[in-house]
């Protein structure tokens, strides 16, 4: 007995929007900004001659504005390039090397019983909590003893340490919930390595495109060890490269045509894989 | 008459199958997360300095654990840290209810606006924090835009020393509510009509239904994702890094921050590494404590 949307439901839907949508609204607005206008006071709601030079330069063009106003190419524009290819190859190659450890851990720590279950959990669960501020410097030293600083295999490495803890942690509720047909598969004389392969992953096909989607973003946003390990080398990544407009030199425009830029892929991300996590507890064993 | 090597795969025991599948991964975790701590640790027990480039390195004991015992500047960060963090867990937990809820409504079930809603957590926390910045300092900010129309004329600034706590948290929340929503609506879409309709018959009023049919699944997934906001923001630096640096003053210094201007601006290395065992016993004693109050409950039912 659904009843028809209620003016209510209208209204919740559209603050939600406009929370969600506030802080983006405010930078996109700054992206399209004439220079002048970024620094006037009161600072403008909406842009009044919108123009897209800021993109432009980023990507190493310049722009002249339909008043004449020369915008020039950041300095840094190679970097944003070999920044957004970079930032690629690094989260794809995170993505598959968590899902690969984590989609084992997590049904294991999630379905079977066995004896130091407890302990081998905690000592997962304790990566997760060791802040990476303090695991820095030791690493930065291990890094440059293996020669991995300024690599992109040494990032994936480092994500690493962050994405399989929390992607872990995340999916074992889940396989908890998927439906009990080990006993079944068993009876019927397949081994555990048949069920693991042939009926548990099909099964969990939407958790587990849940944990690459997280992964990906994980690693497609890691700044900290991304400024640390690779900032400055040609292992450069996007937000490592786009806090130069922020910090070295101050392009507010730049900054927030950079910002804009990295949330693009991240979107369309979430625009394809978003099913995949609302649908992610209804598993129909017989489909 | 040997068994064959299917009637022994099969014979594996639980224990022997899990060893099987996580061993690999549990070693590559020691390795990688072992060797920075012992560093970390060995760190924490010296005294380093740098006389013209050169590190010189003396055995002090606990000396360095005393010290930040010992430090006002530490139990300051720690407090900031706590309020924080605090603020950060409710406020996701709440607006990550609410996002799940419009979601699984009627007029929420479109792709577009769930990817919408989902759209602040594919923001970096580095982007999220210049956002933020910009969105709500005196210079910049919308407030002032907003005031200035209404009349008044003069920048309001709301990451002001008293309120940027609190601006930082909602900031920290809307980068992270989105998930947490999705991975609640989940659970929602799970509950059968037929419950609904039950609770109809029993004139449960619309909290009622929220409190006894909406609410009770949800309970693992809330208790999950508190601890992981509680441990996100408890470690939480690039965001507060990128949006307050801190300030103004030391009125946003949380413990991830003293640490890193400790570490890296001051290189106070012992100092720091063993003010960091103290965010890890923080971090860890806060998970703790959740579990044994809420998740061991959670996980009976």
């Amino acid at each position: 007995m659904r009843r028809n949307p209620t003016i209510f439901s209208y209204l919740a839907l559209a603050v939600a929007a406009v929370w969600t949508l506030l802080p983006i609204y405010w930078m996109l607005r700054m992206a399209v900004l004439i220079p002048a206008d970024i620094s006037t006071y009161p600072p403008p709601l909406w842009p009044r001659h919108p123009h897209i030079g800021n993109l432009l330069n980023i990507f190493g063009f310049s722009y002249v504005t339909s008043d004449g106003l020369l915008l020039r190419a950041a300095g840094q524009s190679r970097q944003i390039i070999s920044g957004l290819i970079n930032s690629s190859i690094t989260a794809v190659c995170t993505m598959i090397a968590t899902l690969i450890i984590v989609v084992p851990l997590s049904y294991v720590f999630g379905r079977l019983e066995f004896r130091f279950k407890t302990a081998l959990f905690m000592a997962v669960l304790f990566a997760v909590a060791v802040p990476p501020v303090s695991t820095l410097i030791p690493f930065y030293s291990l890094f440059t003893d293996l020669g991995l600083t300024g690599t992109r295999t040494g990032l994936v490495l480092i994500t690493l340490t962050v994405t399989v803890p929390f992607v872990t942690w995340m999916l074992i509720g889940y396989f908890r919930n998927l439906p009990p047909v080990e006993r079944l598969a068993m009876i019927d004389g397949l081994t555990r390595w048949e069920i693991f392969f042939k009926i548990m992953l099909p099964l969990a096909r939407n958790g587990i495109t849940v944990a690459a989607i997280i992964s990906f973003l994980f690693s497609w946003n890691e700044y900290v060890f991304a400024t640390t390990l690779v900032n400055g080398t040609d292992a450069t990544t996007l937000p490592a490269a786009a806090s130069g407009f922020l910090f070295q030199q101050p392009e507010p425009g730049h900054m927030a045509a950079a910002i804009c830029l990295s949330m693009l892929p991240a979107a369309l991300v979430v625009f394809f894989l978003q099913k995949h996590i609302a649908e992610m507890n209804l598993v129909d064993p017989v489909r | 008459m040997a068994p064959p090597i299917k009637e022994h795969a099969k014979a594996l025991s639980n224990f022997q199958f899990a060893l099987l599948l996580t061993l690999p991964v549990l070693l590559f975790l020691v390795v990688l997360m072992g060797y920075p701590l012992g560093y970390a640790v060995w760190l924490s027990l010296h005294d380093i300095q740098f006389v013209f480039g050169r590190m010189r390195v003396e055995y002090v004991g606990f000396g360095n654990y005393v010290a930040v015992y010992k430090s006002p500047e530490f139990w300051h960060a720690a407090w900031i840290s706590v309020r924080f963090t605090v603020e950060s867990v409710i406020l996701t937990i709440a607006i990550g209810l609410g996002l799940a809820l419009v979601m699984n409504s009627r007029v929420g079930r479109s792709r577009a606006i769930r990817t919408l809603m989902l759209l602040p957590w594919a923001v970096s926390l580095y982007g999220a924090g210049t956002m933020w910045f910009y969105l709500t300092s005196g210079q910049t900010g919308i407030v002032t835009s907003l005031s200035y129309w209404a009349g008044f004329d003069r920048p309001l600034n709301l990451m002001s020393a008293s309120s940027v706590v609190d601006i930082l948290a909602l900031g920290n929340a809307w980068n992270l509510a989105p998930l947490v929503g999705f991975f609640l609506l989940a659970n929602l879409t799970t509950i059968p009509q037929r419950l609904y309709d039950l609770a109809a018959i029993d004139c449960l009023g619309a909290w009622g239904r929220f409190i006894h049919v909406t609410l009770p699944p949800l309970r693992f997934t809330l208790f999950v994702f508190t601890s992981i906001a509680t441990v996100l923001s408890l470690r939480l630096f690039d965001f507060i890094d990128v949006m307050s640096r801190g300030g103004p003053g030391n009125s946003s210094t949380v413990l991830p921050y003293l640490l890193y201007d400790i570490s890296f601006k001051q290189l106070e290395l012992g100092y720091g590494a063993a003010m960091s065992f103290y965010l890890l016993a923080l971090i860890v004693a806060a998970t703790l404590v959740l579990y044994f109050v809420w998740g061991r409950r959670e996980e009976a039912r």
